[in-house]
């Protein structure tokens, strides 16, 4: 197993390099950015990482016909660009998305839907997932190829291709990779996880349908409700709504300074999940003026609050970022329900 | 596409309806099903912003098509 860098290679290898990148381009392997080569040795490295029949079925698409096996999720994995250790939380995240609502149709949605990973518990040290400054950004490999690997299943092993089965109207970046780990020292509440009922030192994925991200800014005060109303507002902009079934949901990526304010003047979690369900959404005047009147009562008047999300629930809170700034995230759904799954520990 | 198809394999006369955006996947479907060039009914694009009335003229219009394809025998 090569770790880091090691001697310069040779000319010669940096070409061959280069021809075998060109070739998993032919035969379209790729997301539009190069891909490591799955070569079966290193996907029985990987392979090696779980106690897991390489024949066994992770996640299907029976309606397509497609499959993705241990195997084909491991070769995803290496292409990606993981590191063998990552292979356990490749492996957790695909259970955890084939758990996900609707999770035979939403890949192929006009919608264009993406799926936000989560990163809780040591392993985020262990294997060097990024919670801090730029957790969205590129330039941590944990989260980039843990990422990665989901959508070169889609793209390969499910067969979920733009151009044919994937229908996005546009789609969005965060289909590349949209992985991050939760700042949990800087939380000022219990991290995810452990909300959901796993311990602090077990380590897990969630995940959860996002369209993107939304930048909140809110510097200016760092009372709780001028903070939680900015972030209601950016969760609740013209755009997000149409007349789901489901109705819609958000996920709340607060900066750790916004979560210190909040918490210093008492709110717990809870409290500032109420609030932000109080406050999401548009007053029916408002989203009659959009020409949005699919779903709302003939009767109803424009003064009535129309609430975009069925219960507090729709909202999951995760901590996440620098404490450098009055900046959070809102990342929009419409199908909010999250899965979140235990990363078991290293093979012995 | 898919439930046009499967509902034919058990013999249940079927007739996928789809708009004019969506050929590509609906022929990548049936490609998938392995019945490449199976046939259905396309309408104009887009069909979520009409009005009832208007929904109801372009029923109509598929129509006969959609007649055509329930009384076609595979041959």
């Amino acid at each position: 197993m090569s770790r880091g860098v090691t001697a310069e290679p040779t000319l010669e290898a940096v070409r061959e390099a280069r021809e075998v990148i060109e070739y998993c381009y032919g035969r379209g392997w790729t997301d539009g950015l190069p891909v490591v080569p799955p070569g079966e040795e290193f996907v029985e490295e990987f392979l090696s990482q779980v106690a897991r029949d390489p024949e066994e079925v992770v996640f299907a698409q029976e309606h397509l016909g497609r499959k993705c096996t241990v195997r084909l999720a491991a070769a995803a994995a290496v292409m990606a660009g993981c590191r063998p250790e990552y292979f356990p939380v490749v492996l957790a995240m695909l259970e955890a998305v084939r758990d996900l609502p609707v999770s035979r149709g939403l890949f192929q949605s006009t919608t264009g839907q993406a799926v936000l990973v989560v990163i809780n518990g040591p392993i985020r040290q262990e294997l060097g997932f990024n919670c801090t400054d730029n957790v969205f950004s590129p330039g941590d490999r944990a989260n980039a190829t843990v990422g990665r690997a989901l959508r070169l299943v889609v793209l390969n092993a499910l067969g979920i291709r733009p151009h044919a089965f994937d229908q996005s109207t546009q789609g969005t970046p965060a289909k590349f990779s949209f992985c991050i780990a939760e700042n949990e020292e800087e939380s000022p509440w219990e991290p995810l996880h452990v909300e959901r009922g796993f311990g602090r030192e077990e380590s897990t994925v969630t995940v959860a349908w996002a369209r993107g991200t939304m930048p909140v800014e809110q510097r200016d005060s760092k009372q709780p409700e001028h903070i939680l109303l900015s972030i209601a507002d950016s969760m609740s902009y013209g755009g997000a709504y149409f007349p789901s079934p489901r109705g819609h949901g958000s996920i709340v990526v607060m900066g750790p300074e916004h979560a210190q304010m909040i918490a210093e003047a008492g709110w717990s979690k809870q409290q500032v999940r109420e609030f932000l369900w109080e406050h999401f959404g548009r007053r029916a005047g408002e989203l009659r003026r959009l020409g949005k009147e699919g779903g709302l009562e003939a009767q109803l008047p424009d003064e009535a609050f129309v609430r975009f999300a069925p219960a507090p629930e729709a909202i999951t809170l995760v901590v996440a970022g620098a404490r450098n700034a009055g900046v959070s995230t809102v990342c929009p759904t419409f199908a909010w329900q999250t899965v979140t799954r235990r990363i078991p520990g290293r093979r012995v | 596409m898919a439930d046009g198809i499967l509902f034919e394999e058990r013999g249940i006369p079927a007739a996928a309806v789809i708009t004019d955006a969506f050929r590509r996947t609906a022929d990548a479907m049936a490609r998938a099903q392995g019945l490449e060039g199976y046939p259905y009914v396309a309408i104009p694009h887009p069909i979520s912003s009409l009005s009832p009335e208007e929904l109801r003229v372009r029923a109509e219009q598929a129509l006969p098509e959609v007649v055509r394809l329930l009384q076609e025998v595979e041959g």
